[in-house]
């Protein structure tokens, strides 16, 4: 790659960087707090407040004083040991440093730590939500430019450009790409260290690498578990050849360095565990091993439990398979499939594609520096378990599957590089097979072709959003042949958003609001945003919440149904004063107290 | 492909003869690419035609002044699909009043109103023709008359008939109605209590009675008028409360002193509809009887509604 390349190539990971940016902040506004985000937001929030105290004691020459058991748990249980704190900090930080302080009028009292004074900020940006999200919008960012950086080696730009693009363009990550949660940073995590390790194969600098980025997942969300299981399978395919000849391969440096940077760099990032390291350590893995399942709807049926028949295992292990059928779009996985294809009929040693990186081997001797110098470095068997491992292990019947796409998003990134390799294919093939007389014609096909299937997909995933997780392809058929197949359509009550102006307007009996599966802290970041009026109220959760109401927000997932009963019963009737709907399929229902 | 040889004088075959040789070469490859462009194409058609395939409040508005135009007490209204079902309510919902909204099941009725979008059709209309039909934008509301079974004696609806017991091993403990409902002594989860209850995460109007252990509870209504066909639907209430056990409950029913077992309802069995035959007995005044056992009765939220028809 010539130097002009190079800069060609820096300015498209910087334009698809900042594009990736730009588009998530333009509308990340119109996305709503789901249970889970406002409770990190909280925390986040909360954790800045150690931070504060911590300068605090540093001023007066007493560092110690935030180190001690109590002032790390004042702060640092909140949330634990349900996750690590990676995101969260980040989170707290980005807010203490870009919103625009308004903490000291009537909101003051709902902020999770006391507000001093106003706070002196670089005020990005107007909402406090925006900046808690900000984080995980540069993650995004991060991904996108990371799959073109890592695409670049095998693919023509316009190829590598284009699975940048599909990796964002996909409704259900780009729902999660936006919000203060893990789900997508993860993806992006998952994507480092696949990169990172796969560079380790050829070059010992990126082992190191790969162990740092490793515990820095660790501390981005428990997915990060399951990343060597992937990463040791591609190992033992890579060098099948040893064990052809009984004889182990000597562990690489970048599992070594994953091995002993990871647990320590997860063990310095979270101050909740310093206390008991091992209790608390032991808590949070029991936590994710042991963890409910909470209620789902697939294909018509409520999964809150491990089925117990087989017809049922049968039927639960399809889940991550035919969501990703029905949610990713499908140009872009008739584009997989070919890439699939490419890297089966690749002969080993050889590119995958005549301008892309050599598979030859590049040393004789094995090493464990450079573990995949002596071999062909497999890339279909990499791509394909780190796509296909997510999806493997949340088909396993006693998993829960309550996140939907979000419990295997980590293979969405490597599901749109394999349409890359997919379009380059076909690119490759429409440009052999056009006449010699349109060489023109043939040099700009490629990048045509990539833009033409860019389309669908950002265009799907505009439609989808604000709610993405109701959202469903063309297979699908969309938000209605969704809801027709029994999929999901939401959880955790984010999608109140859009009603908020109507419910406002409903003084005085919003005093008394039921809101359903609208956590109070989200209620509260809606108030402390002014998108909310103050005197709003909330009657709590359950029937007697709805008992104390006077109208109240029904969330359409199957397992509300008895929620729904409740308020016929109580309100004496079954007819909703309002239902907020997306392409006529109802989202949430406001219900008033006998109204006619 | 060898240009000079296609757009070339002869020799060889005829250009178009090259030209129908050449194309197994080149045109998987163009029509790969062709296909790829087309899917995309489509995709995007799709995706910006599909919004506009929702009925609006329009539609809805205009469906429902037809239905109000012609609706008699006792209709039906249904929407197709079903999880349009909440939109519905909102334009006629007073229409459907709790007890209709919570049917045990859709046969009482001999006209049922459908408001069908994209095709659909609902399954309460089975078996009936349609006397009308009509499109309003999105939305074509349809009238199907159909043969109904009338109720004589609805078990839910008459609860306070009911006389209620808890038979234990050595003594039988009758229950007196507080308040709402039918409840036993010393055992406060021991009642008997008309409700709205989800059971396969659909809301019926029944009756909630919760096994005990090592008793019967017994639900008898001593003087109820058969018709041809008893209907009696079992099932568990409460999504939580099925999650939370799976042991089983089983129902009897006794007409007329005549025993008769109903399947065992468990966490999986939904929302059981049994037809008991009573054509030979149709007209007599008998006492029915609804005995619930269970070998584990945690948590089993057992509902049960019944109906004599016909």
């Amino acid at each position: 790659m010539g130097g002009t390349s190079r800069r060609a190539d820096r300015l498209i990971t910087l334009g698809l960087a900042l594009g990736t940016v730009l588009w998530l902040l333009a509308v990340e506004g119109r996305e709503g707090f789901g249970r889970d985000e406002a409770q990190y937001m909280r925390a986040g929030e909360r954790y800045w407040g150690w931070f504060e105290e911590l300068a605090t004691n540093l001023r007066q020459g007493k560092p110690g004083r935030s180190f001690g058991a109590s002032a790390i748990d004042r702060y640092w249980s909140d949330n634990a040991p349900d996750h690590p704190v990676i995101m969260k900090t980040l989170s707290g930080l980005s807010w203490r440093a870009f919103h625009t302080c308004t903490c000291t009028g009537p909101a003051r009292g709902l902020h999770p730590i006391p507000v001093q004074g106003r706070h002196w900020t670089l005020p990005l940006f107007s909402r406090d939500s925006t900046a808690f999200r900000f984080p995980a919008i540069l993650f995004a960012a991060l991904l996108v430019a990371m799959v073109f950086r890592f695409a670049r080696a095998w693919l023509p730009p316009s190829a590598a450009a284009a699975a940048a693009v599909l990796t964002l363009a996909q409704p259900h990550y780009f729902f999660h790409a936006q919000i203060a949660c893990f789900d997508a940073p993860i993806a992006t995590m998952a994507f480092a260290v696949g990169f990172a390790y796969w560079k380790s194969l050829r070059d010992p600098r990126w082992g190191i690498a790969a162990g740092v980025l490793f515990g820095v997942a660790l501390g981005v969300k428990h997915n990060a578990w399951l990343m060597p299981f992937f990463l040791v399978a591609h190992f033992l395919w890579m060098r099948r050849g040893d064990l052809r000849a009984r004889r182990l391969p000597r562990p690489p440096l970048a599992f070594v360095a994953m091995l002993v940077l990871g647990p320590i760099i997860f063990f310095l990032h979270w101050p909740w565990l310093w206390n008991a390291p091992v209790a608390r350590t032991r808590a949070y893995v029991v936590r994710h091993l042991d963890h409910e399942h909470y209620n789902f709807e697939y294909l018509g049926w409520n999964w809150n439990q491990p089925p117990t028949r087989t017809a049922m295992k049968l039927l639960r292990a399809t889940a991550p398979f035919v969501e990703t059928g029905f949610t990713v779009p499908v140009t872009t996985l008739a584009l997989a499939a070919f890439g699939a294809a490419a890297l089966v009929r690749r002969r080993r040693d050889e590119a995958l594609f005549p301008d892309g990186e050599s598979e030859a081997p590049v040393a004789a001797q094995p090493s464990w520096l450079r573990p995949g110098a002596d071999v062909d470095r497999a890339p279909g068997a990499f791509v394909l378990f780190q796509t296909l491992g997510p999806l493997c292990v949340l088909a396993v019947p006693s998993t829960p599957i309550f996140g939907g796409v979000k419990h295997f998003l980590t293979a969405m990134p490597y599901l749109a590089l394999l349409g890359g390799i997919g379009l380059t294919s076909i690119a490759r093939g429409l440009v052999g097979a056009l006449p010699i007389a349109r060489a023109r014609l043939g040099r700009a096909a490629p990048a045509v072709l990539a833009f033409v299937v860019c389309v669908p997909a950002v265009i799907e995933t505009r439609r989808s959003h604000p709610d993405g997780l109701g959202h469903y392809n063309l297979l699908a058929g969309g938000f209605a042949g969704g809801a027709s197949l029994g999929m999901n359509r939401q959880f955790w009550g984010y999608s109140v958003l859009p009603m908020l102006p109507d419910l406002e307007a409903r003084a005085p009996e919003n005093r008394r609001l039921f809101w359903h599966d609208v956590l109070s802290d989200a209620i509260s970041m809606y108030k402390r945003e002014g998108r909310l009026a103050m005197g709003v109220g909330d009657t709590g959760f359950g029937e007697d919440g709805i008992k104390r109401s006077e109208i109240g927000i029904l969330f359409y997932e199957k397992h509300w149904a008895k929620y729904e009963g409740w308020f016929w019963e109580f309100y004496g009737t079954t007819q909703p004063i309002y239902v907020r709907a997306r392409e006529g399929v109802p989202l949430v229902t406001l219900y008033r107290r006998g109204a006619r | 492909m060898d240009n000079d040889q296609v757009v070339g004088p002869a020799p060889g075959p005829t250009p178009s003869a090259m030209n129908s040789r050449s194309l197994p070469r080149s045109a998987p490859p163009l029509l790969i690419a062709a296909a790829v462009v087309l899917l995309a194409l489509v995709e995007t058609a799709a995706a910006l035609i599909a919004p506009s395939r929702a009925p609006t409040d329009a539609d809805w508005a205009a469906a429902a002044r037809q239905v109000r135009a012609e609706f008699r007490p006792g209709d039906l209204i249904v929407a197709a699909p079903a999880w349009a079902d909440p939109i519905l309510r909102v334009h006629l919902g007073d229409l459907i009043p709790i007890e209709v909204a919570g049917r045990l099941d859709d046969d009482r009725f001999a006209r049922v109103w459908e408001v069908s979008q994209r095709g659909a059709r609902a399954t309460a209309t089975t078996g009936g023709t349609v006397a009308l039909e009509q499109r309003f934008g999105r939305l074509t509301v349809r009238r199907i008359e159909r043969q109904a079974e009338p109720v004589g004696y609805d078990f839910v609806a008459r609860w306070a008939d009911a006389q209620v017991s808890r038979v234990e091993a050595a003594r039988t403990v009758g229950c007196r109605t507080v308040a709402d409902r039918i409840q036993c002594p010393d055992l406060s989860f021991n009642f008997v209590h008309r409700q709205i209850v989800e059971v396969d995460n659909r809301l019926r109007e029944a009756l909630l009675a919760q096994p005990v252990g090592q008793a019967v509870v017994a639900i008898e209504y001593p003087a109820v008028r058969l018709g041809r066909v008893l209907v009696v639907a079992t099932g568990l209430h409460d999504t939580w409360m099925r999650k939370a056990a799976r042991g089983t409950v089983e129902m009897r029913v006794i007409v007329g002193g005549q025993p008769q077992a109903l399947p065992t309802t468990s966490d999986d069995s939904g929302w059981t509809r049994t037809r008991i035959d009573t054509t030979a007995r149709a007209g007599q005044v008998v006492p029915v009887r609804f005995e619930i056992t269970s070998p584990a009765p945690y948590a089993r939220h057992f509902a049960f509604a019944a109906e004599a028809r016909g």
